[in-house]
């Protein structure tokens, strides 16, 4: 062939080593490898936060752009796609936090956890209905959706979150507790009728 | 034993294939966009000075070019 595509060579590379390519080239083909290894992913994530498509497709147009002018911050600590979930994260929040009105979730009291409480609520929530699922998340704060959803739908590890959030493992640990208890909450506003 | 609920509620769904084009073409036209304000910016102290300065450099005749001989 006398004309090889740009980023064609590349595909095995790794995703930092690629990222390595993208900072010291500024090219468009090699970044656009990175795109189709995580673009599936980030699109999908912003549709369950949004769940609205045409929203999902402008956020991902969005967050891959801010991803590529702000490579060079990417200092390889942890892995690119934690990097990337990171910015999908900040970005889908700050839109819709914008856009969101009053939470309707009530206040939940968290004086004294204890291990058992925690794997109770989480067993509580991992039991619930899907369809009914889908509007208790609908309906608590966007911050306390997004950590269930990298936690149980993108089988995030604590560890992982830690670096998605910048936060201490316990930090970590009583966020989730929390967004676990408020969907609970929201469950009973919701279904308390017909549990 | 029961299946995850954010697993079903989890969407399968692909980005529009145009995505990638959009993405892309914005990629392209904001390195057009750095490259040409760094023409400008990247070392603007040395470009003025070499615009204004009186003593000629190598393979240079004079600094102010294109002024009129004087009489």
């Amino acid at each position: 062939m006398l004309f090889k595509k740009k980023g064609g060579n590349n595909s095995e590379l790794s995703d930092e080593a690629l990222v390595d390519l993208v900072k010291g080239a500024m090219d468009a083909d090699t970044f656009g490898l990175l795109y189709d290894r995580f673009a599936p992913k980030v699109y999908r994530k912003c549709l369950s936060m949004t769940r609205d498509k045409d929203i999902a497709h402008d956020l991902t147009h969005d967050i891959f752009l801010k991803a590529f002018l702000n490579m060079n911050k990417f200092d390889g600590r942890s892995k690119f796609g934690t990097w990337l979930y990171r910015i999908t994260y900040n970005y889908c929040l700050d839109h819709l936090r914008r856009k969101q009105r009053d939470p309707v979730a009530p206040d939940v009291d968290f004086q004294g956890i204890t291990p058992r409480d925690e794997e109770r609520n989480e067993e509580q929530l991992l039991g619930l209905r899907a369809d009914r699922l889908e509007e208790v998340l609908a309906g608590i704060d966007v911050t306390d959706r997004a950590i269930l959803l990298f936690k149980y739908q993108e089988d995030m590890s604590i560890k992982d979150l830690t670096e998605l959030l910048e936060m201490s493992e316990s930090a970590v640990k009583m966020r989730l507790f929390r967004a676990r208890e408020r969907a609970l909450a929201q469950y009973k506003v919701l279904y308390s009728e017909d549990p | 034993m029961r299946e995850n609920p954010f697993k079903i509620i989890g969407s399968t769904e692909e980005p529009r294939e145009d995505l990638r084009k959009e993405v892309l073409g914005s990629v392209r036209l904001a390195v057009l966009m750095m490259r040409f304000a760094q023409l400008f910016v990247a070392d603007y102290a040395s470009v003025l000075f070499d615009k204004f300065k009186v003593i000629p450099g190598d393979n240079e005749t004079t600094g102010q070019q294109g002024l009129p001989p004087k009489p």
